[in-house]
């Protein structure tokens, strides 16, 4: 058998593996890497391969960065930020037609600039502004819709975990892409914001207004989230020029996140155990995956198959955008069946070099592809976020939210369209870093 | 079978404390060296602390992600099997999970005990730190020990009906 078979084999064993045994992603990846490296070459090297995989990855001082950042979002989630981020959203812009929903939009914005987790996001603005919007008579298919894909802000809005492993796994600067994720992730968050709008317009009873606040209350509003913007500011600042490293950063964020929870007394004991027992459960999960995905790419390495499928496609007589669309769109599809950080970690191997070789900016295609994989986390089958936003809000049936979340997947599109023609939204402030 | 099981909670409830413990640990001598290059010199192989450091926060980890279900499955089939197929699939997953992880756990032990003999030492700081390797390696056997109790439950499960 030719090695290129050989990778192709494995690549085939490990998608049985994931889907009809159902075995987690960081498990079926070591497995089947583990396997295919012995029989490419031996069973000791195989066995040498897989201490030195797992001991170098879990030892490595980049992937500190997301138990850092990870126990940061924890904290703030533990001490109920979001709801005051909710608070202030909706005093600033409730009394406009469907302004809950983009209060609620915009509060996912500046959640998951703290947070990162796209379920913790969905969870607790389901549980904060599902009672506001029931409360204002607003359609139910519009409120869940806007908080699930709102959560999803969090993937792609640094810090955001799968932008870290990204940078660790293509050898990019993490605050670059950091700096990347945020003209994306502001892009998308307008255009959902827009897509409320919109909705609003076509269905005026969707979004009724809401009582119009004083201009004391707004501003005794930002009181208790301005902090944790605060703090979200400085460590993107201190990264910015240099100051300090991501996890550095990281640390700094969790210790003044701990403080600030602890002088505004909004964190707890229990919440600061809650908090690193998720961080522990989270952090895992990620290394995992990532010492998974070491393990698959020595296999696919020594294979040649991502540099025989970069070498292929770069040679096809298609325009190379028409190659993009097509990487967009098995990206598309993966994203609705796969978690995105594992559909991502398992596909930049092959993908990454591709798009190298075709002279697309590096930067630009791991966030683009960040924000297509984000829209799987709201389209079943998988829809994780969607399900949890269901699951929250009890009275409204699945379909529905399913139906909610159909009005914005355009934004999604739009979004990826507008990074096509407008690289320079998610290359120009990177370029800018000190 | 409950003895096992107790077993196996206890070690990964007693890996989950320390690797919490080793967690506030890394922030605390983040900032602390953030503070002391500030005001005066950085403190010296925090580099390459935080990497050990961060090996046991990951691998004491490992049991707890199990048992919490946190390992993240493309499930979406497998939810639609008939009961008893998905225990067989349950089972079949939990054996190759034991093995991967205790040839794991075996092969890091032997390079821990490598670096041990050798006297292998930390480059900045000249401290050993096979110790961290044995806990990676301890931290995959306990993952191993939780799949052994989920692949005995999957059997015992079959038995009862």
């Amino acid at each position: 058998m030719s090695l290129a078979l050989v990778g192709v084999v494995g690549i085939l064993a490990l998608l049985l593996i994931l889907f009809l045994l159902g075995m987690p992603v960081g498990f079926s990846m070591g497995v089947v890497g583990f396997v295919g490296f012995c029989y490419v070459i031996s069973f000791n090297g195989g066995l040498n391969m897989l201490s030195s995989v797992l001991w170098d990855t879990f030892s490595n001082y980049g992937l500190t960065v997301i138990p850092l950042f990870v126990f940061m979002g924890q904290i703030a989630f533990y001490s109920g930020v979001n709801e005051k981020l909710y608070n202030a959203a909706h005093k600033w812009v409730g009394q406009f037609r469907g302004g809950i929903a983009m209060a609620t939009v915009m509060a996912c914005a500046a959640f998951s600039a703290i947070c990162g987790s796209n379920a913790a996001t969905a969870a607790t603005m389901s549980t904060v502004a599902l009672p506001q919007m029931k409360k204002f008579k607003y359609e139910p298919k519009l409120s869940t819709g806007a908080i699930a894909c709102g959560s999803t802000l969090g993937v792609v809005i640094p810090p955001s975990v799968v932008l870290i492993v990204i940078g660790l796994s293509t050898e990019q600067s993490i605050a670059r892409l950091f700096y990347g994720g945020i003209g994306a992730g502001l892009l998308l968050a307008l255009l959902l914001t827009l897509t409320v709008a919109v909705v609003c317009q076509i269905h005026k009873d969707w979004g009724p207004l809401a009582p119009k606040a004083g201009l004391a209350e707004k501003i005794k509003s930002l009181s208790g989230a301005f902090e944790m913007v605060a703090l979200f500011c400085s460590v993107m600042i201190g990264l910015y020029f240099g100051v300090f490293t991501p996890t550095e950063a990281g640390a700094v964020g969790s210790f003044f996140a701990v403080l600030i929870g602890l002088v505004r007394r909004t964190l707890t004991w229990h919440g600061f155990k809650a908090s690193v027992a998720d961080t522990l459960r989270i952090s895992c999960m990620v290394i995992m995956i990532v010492a998974g995905a070491m393990i698959f790419g020595r296999f696919l390495a020594v294979t040649r198959i991502p540099f025989d499928i970069a070498h292929w496609v770069v040679g096809l007589p298609v325009p190379h955008f028409v190659i993009m669309l097509i990487i967009f769109g098995i990206y598309l599809v993966g994203g609705a069946v796969m978690d995105a950080l594992a559909l991502l970690l398992i596909t930049i191997p092959i993908f990454f070099p591709v798009a190298v070789k075709l002279g697309y900016d590096p930067l630009w295609f791991a966030v683009t592809i960040t924000v297509i994989t984000t829209l799987g986390a709201v389209t079943p089958p998988v829809g994780a976020t969607t399900y949890v936003v269901a699951a929250m809000a009890e009275d409204v049936p699945l379909d529905d939210v399913f139906r909610g979340v159909a009005w914005f997947l355009p934004a999604f599109i739009l979004c990826v369209l507008i990074l096509m023609v407008f690289p320079q939204l998610v290359t120009y402030l990177p370029s800018l870093i000190h | 079978m409950a003895f096992l099981e107790k077993l196996n909670l206890i070690l990964v409830k007693m890996l989950a404390f320390v690797g919490g413990v080793f967690l506030v640990g890394m922030i605390a001598i983040t900032c602390a060296n953030i503070l002391s290059r500030a005001v005066w010199v950085p403190i010296r192989g925090v580099f390459e602390l935080m990497g050990y450091a961060g090996a046991i926060v990951a691998a004491f980890a490992l049991g707890y992600t199990q048992i919490k279900k946190g390992n993240i499955a493309v499930d979406i089939l497998v939810n639609r099997y008939p009961a008893r197929l998905k225990r067989v699939i349950h089972a079949a997953n939990s054996l190759i999970g034991l093995a991967f992880f205790l040839l794991a756990s075996w092969q890091i032990c032997i390079k821990a005990n490598t670096m041990m003999a050798t006297g292998e030492v930390t480059e900045t700081l000249q401290v050993i730190y096979y110790p961290f390797v044995y806990g990676v390696a301890l931290g995959c056997l306990v993952l191993a020990l939780t799949l052994s109790t989920e692949l005995l439950k999957s059997a015992f499960q079959r038995e009862e009906n």
